[in-house]
């Protein structure tokens, strides 16, 4: 923009004749009081005071008395027919045009005005028909990362809690005179399979929260919500809709939260039923843990499949409400403010990992603790057979019992087994615990196994723990290329599966007739799909009303019944 | 001029960025800001974050930068219940 000539040189600001004339008017009632002619600049104040300036009206008042209260009610009442309520946005309106006819008769534009770097990059992220693979595309390279990447540390996490720390717990209270006792039931079988079958899934979500936080500070996420904006219009959702749902990629509570940035209530409750559909990062463990026993080489492209399957579900069932219960929704326009884009900077990324991860950590230090001591509690309390409180088996406990009550409605989706369905009750408290439940109903084969390793001592435990860290970096960077699809590591033999992944896998073939791959996807499914957790009922209580709340949670669970069963009987039915 | 603003919203068939409409209307960007602004304090215009947490929930810590996409989440700008009747 170059500037060539000023037009017009004394240039004033020349309001709609009715206004100048009242303008006129006031500058001369004003003028008659000495105390505001010497004070303010006298058409300012007249254009002020019309314009509902209280803070100047105040001082006017106060200098200049009720005249000036009777001036500016009369040439407010004389231009009340003119401009009705709206004689302020009248002045600045017409202000606005002269800057504007005063800056195109003086400044020289680019036909084509320059594109800066963000423009260039949103043209093509951005674009109509390229957004959407774009937004799939870098989808896809974050759940790669996500699992391959972290894989090597899982390992490492799990074979530390498992070995040395379960071994230093049974140790300690073996030198307390403890050992044997239900209290190192309670610590290694409840607590530490709970809790720490959960807490092995840190570098997942370390690794999640990274790419996202590159995704945010780089303000791409922004354009992703407006792609997808786009899309929902385009399928006759509301587009702002899509706002809370990316949200709750992140969490369903914060999402269910969010709908308050829709203007009608119907609107706020379409969204707020759609909102759990998103995969929320809790359910990630469960997907790493359930992919890496069934699908150990697509873990990625499943997991990626799921959080697709969730928006896909989410859309279909928005359009079908749409058409029916929330009819005669007009969708409203709205504008975005895309922010300019950004290079990440390493402390930015590196707090909101930590602040996400350390908010996981807590949720693992109450509810799901809480909820693992529940669910050690019912298994230690034997309902049949001859054992005795925390020294019964498993299948005849009374976690067993109220798990098995309920595992027929699961029969027909694959996975009718006491233990998947007790975990998926327990999961309704949060979906790690989906996780902690499964490594508590299965810990017991793992442990033997464990007990039966070779004793050692700690500083070799302390050795063995820095070693495996070393070995899952250096295992970790030779597979960040396959990411991007570059392969350095040769392949392996797949190996037999052990502990907790082989009585998982036995379990869903036990239950499935012999289909164990296709009910573990049925079960990924169903865990997509149904409840995200009591908190995000509550909040929908909280936004929505008890009505809808109940509507949300029997919706989820018949859709995500519906889907699972779809999975597996069709499954089946192709002969998978 | 202020009054396009309003226009644009009413008639656009889909969300808008800030920068296609400054193109739309032939303003500046700034000054449509300003325009925005002006609108927000009359009431007929509301700004809004993409998130809104503020809860507290299982997974969310006592910082915004808890709660996934919050802090990446575009600011939106929308015509008030009324403005739409």
């Amino acid at each position: 923009m170059t500037a060539v000539t000023l037009a017009s040189p004394g240039a004033a600001v020349r309001y709609a004749p009715p206004i100048e004339t009242e303008l006129e008017r006031l500058v001369a009632a004003l003028g008659a009081i000495p105390a505001l002619a010497e004070r303010y600049p006298l058409r300012w104040l007249a254009v002020q005071l019309l314009e509902g300036d209280e803070h100047l009206l105040a001082e006017a008042e106060g200098l200049g008395g009720p005249a000036v209260t009777a001036a500016l009610a009369a040439s407010r009442e004389r231009l009340a027919p003119h401009y009705g309520e709206d004689l302020d946005v009248a002045l600045v309106d017409q202000r606005y045009r002269f800057v504007h006819t005063l800056a195109r008769q003086a400044l020289t534009r680019p036909a084509a005005p320059p594109l800066t770097l963000s423009d260039r990059i949103d043209r093509v992220v951005t674009h109509r028909w390229l957004g959407i693979p774009i937004f799939l595309a870098l989808m896809w390279v974050v759940f790669k990362l996500t699992t391959d990447v972290a894989a090597p540390f899982v390992d490492w996490v799990d074979a530390t809690l498992s070995g040395p720390v379960s071994g230093w717990a049974t140790a300690l209270l073996g030198a307390a005179g403890l050992g044997g006792s239900w209290l190192e039931s309670l610590l290694v079988d409840g607590v530490i399979a709970g809790v720490g079958g959960v807490l092995v899934f840190v570098p997942v979500l370390l690794a999640l929260y990274f790419a996202l936080a590159l995704l945010e500070d780089s303000g791409y996420m922004a354009r992703a919500a407006f792609v997808m904006d786009r899309l929902m219009h385009a399928l006759g959702l509301h587009g702002k809709s899509f706002l809370p749902m990316v949200v709750g990629f992140g969490c369903s509570v914060p999402a269910i939260y969010a709908t308050r940035t829709l203007d009608s209530r119907r609107d706020r409750i379409l969204t707020g039923l759609l909102v759990p559909f998103m995969s929320c990062s809790a359910r990630l463990p469960v997907y790493v843990l359930i992919a890496a026993i069934f699908f150990p080489a697509q873990a990625g492209l499943v997991i990626f499949g799921l959080y697709l399957t969730g928006i896909v579900v989410a859309i279909v069932i928005g359009m079908l409400l749409r058409r029916t219960l929330f009819r005669n929704q007009p969708p409203a326009p709205f504008v975005l403010e895309l922010p300019p884009y950004r290079l990440p900077t390493p402390r930015g990324v590196w707090r909101q990992m930590w602040e996400r991860t350390a908010a996981f950590l807590r949720k693992a230090t109450t509810i799901i603790l809480a909820t693992s001591i529940v669910v050690w509690l019912l298994l230690a309390l034997p309902v049949r057979g001859g054992g005795r409180f925390a020294d019964t088996p498993v299948e005849q406990s009374a976690f067993a019992a109220l798990s098995g009550a309920v595992a027929p409605v699961f029969a027909p989706l694959g996975f009718g087994g006491w233990e998947t369905s007790g975990a998926l009750l327990t999961g309704f408290v949060a979906k790690e615990v989906v996780v902690s439940t499964l490594g508590q109903t299965y810990a017991v084969a793992e442990l033997e196994e464990a007990a039966e390793a070779a004793p050692t001592n700690f500083g070799e435990d302390l050795l063995g723990i820095a070693g495996g860290l070393v070995s899952a970096t250096g295992d970790a960077l030779q597979v960040l290329p396959g990411v991007i699809g570059i392969t350095l590591e040769t392949p392996e033999e797949e190996t037999a599966l052990e502990g907790l992944a082989a009585a998982v896998r036995a379990g869903f073939e036990a239950s499935s007739g012999g289909h164990g791959a296709l009910a573990a996807l049925a079960f990924l499914v169903f865990v997509l799909l149904y409840t995200p957790c009591m908190t995000a009922v509550a909040a929908a209580r909280h936004e929505f009303g008890s009505r809808w709340m109940w509507v949300s949670i029997v919706g989820q669970f018949v859709v995500a019944w519906l889907a699972a069963l779809l999975v597996f009987q069709g499954g089946r039915l192709l002969g998978w | 001029m202020l009054h396009q603003v309003l226009q644009a919203l009413e008639t656009a068939s889909g969300p808008v960025s800030l920068d296609d409409l400054s193109r739309q209307l032939g303003v500046d960007r700034g000054v449509l800001e300003d325009m925005i602004a002006f609108w927000v304090r009359k009431g007929r215009l509301q700004t809004g974050a993409g998130g809104a947490c503020g809860k507290g929930c299982g997974s969310c810590g006592p910082r915004a930068e808890a709660c996934v996409f919050k802090a990446g989440g575009p600011q939106t700008i929308t015509l008030v219940e009324r403005e739409r009747r």
